[in-house]
């Protein structure tokens, strides 16, 4: 399940921290199971984080980033609005998180 | 005995000789062939020709036990406007059975070209970190990270 560690408010033109995590085994495909058949390839390919509709940070996810995937990044405190969180997983699954920001 | 330290002589020669080569061939061929590699396994990548630059940071422990979880600090110098700033970096990993780790794509006015994550590692290698800048330029960053466990099996 996915996690985020954004604030609730910040000044015009602040710098911010995001933390976002999901637990996700990322499976490479890469793996046999025990009788040696390829284990299928399952990771989360996408991450987007979007502010006021519009794509601030994406992440395009190969099978090299570690299982649990984190992403610590900065963004710039523009406008009072809402920040959503998408997690893509490879089948179609979709994560999501949202958090109101004000910004004074 | 001079007989014998001849002999011992000669054959410490022919080592020394062989070492002397072999290192010789290490130190022009190897460096200059991996920094080649890197370069066009990028512009194969891309379809651009990087250059090396100190605006990118590239921060990765030089040692880790474990290939499974690797962290990775990326950070590039850029005002960030719209007439100058960073579009994506790439991150490569050119000894992992699959070279691709991530691409991270930012926005003027809105994100810093800075993050980090973790990431596996399959071997000791260089990872190369591939800035994009408005402007089309690639800036390439590397550093040499070595792992005790195969993060990819």
């Amino acid at each position: 399940m996915p996690r985020i560690q954004v604030p609730n408010t910040a000044t015009k033109g602040e710098i911010f921290q995001v933390k976002a995590l999901i637990s996700h085994q990322m499976e490479t495909g890469l793996r046999h199971d025990s009788e040696g058949k390829v284990i299928p390839r399952k990771i989360i390919n996408k991450f987007v984080c979007r502010y006021n509709g519009l794509d601030v940070f994406v992440v395009d996810l190969h099978e090299a980033v570690a299982a649990n995937p984190y992403f610590e990044f900065f963004l710039r405190a523009t406008e009072s609005g809402r920040l959503d969180f998408i997690w893509e997983e490879d089948g179609g699954g979709v994560y999501s998180l949202a958090q109101q920001l004000v910004v004074s | 005995m001079p007989e014998e330290s001849e002999i011992r002589g000669s054959t410490r020669r022919e080592l020394l000789l062989t070492g002397v080569t072999g290192l010789a061939t290490t130190i022009i061929v190897s460096p200059a062939s991996a920094s080649d590699e890197d370069t066009e396994l990028i512009e194969h990548l891309t379809g651009k020709i990087p250059t090396e630059s100190d605006r990118v940071h590239l921060a990765m422990p030089r040692i880790f036990p474990n290939g499974y979880t690797v962290p990775l600090t990326i950070e590039v110098d850029s005002p960030m406007t719209e007439d100058d700033h960073v579009k994506l970096v790439r991150v490569v990993a050119p000894r992992n059975p699959l070279i691709q780790v991530a691409a991270f794509h930012f926005l003027p006015q809105c994100s810093q070209p800075r993050v980090s994550t973790r990431i596996r590692l399959a071997e000791p290698q260089h990872v190369l970190a591939v800035a994009e800048v408005s402007d089309g330029t690639l800036l390439m960053a590397k550093t040499w990270v070595e792992v005790a466990t195969n993060g990819c099996a």
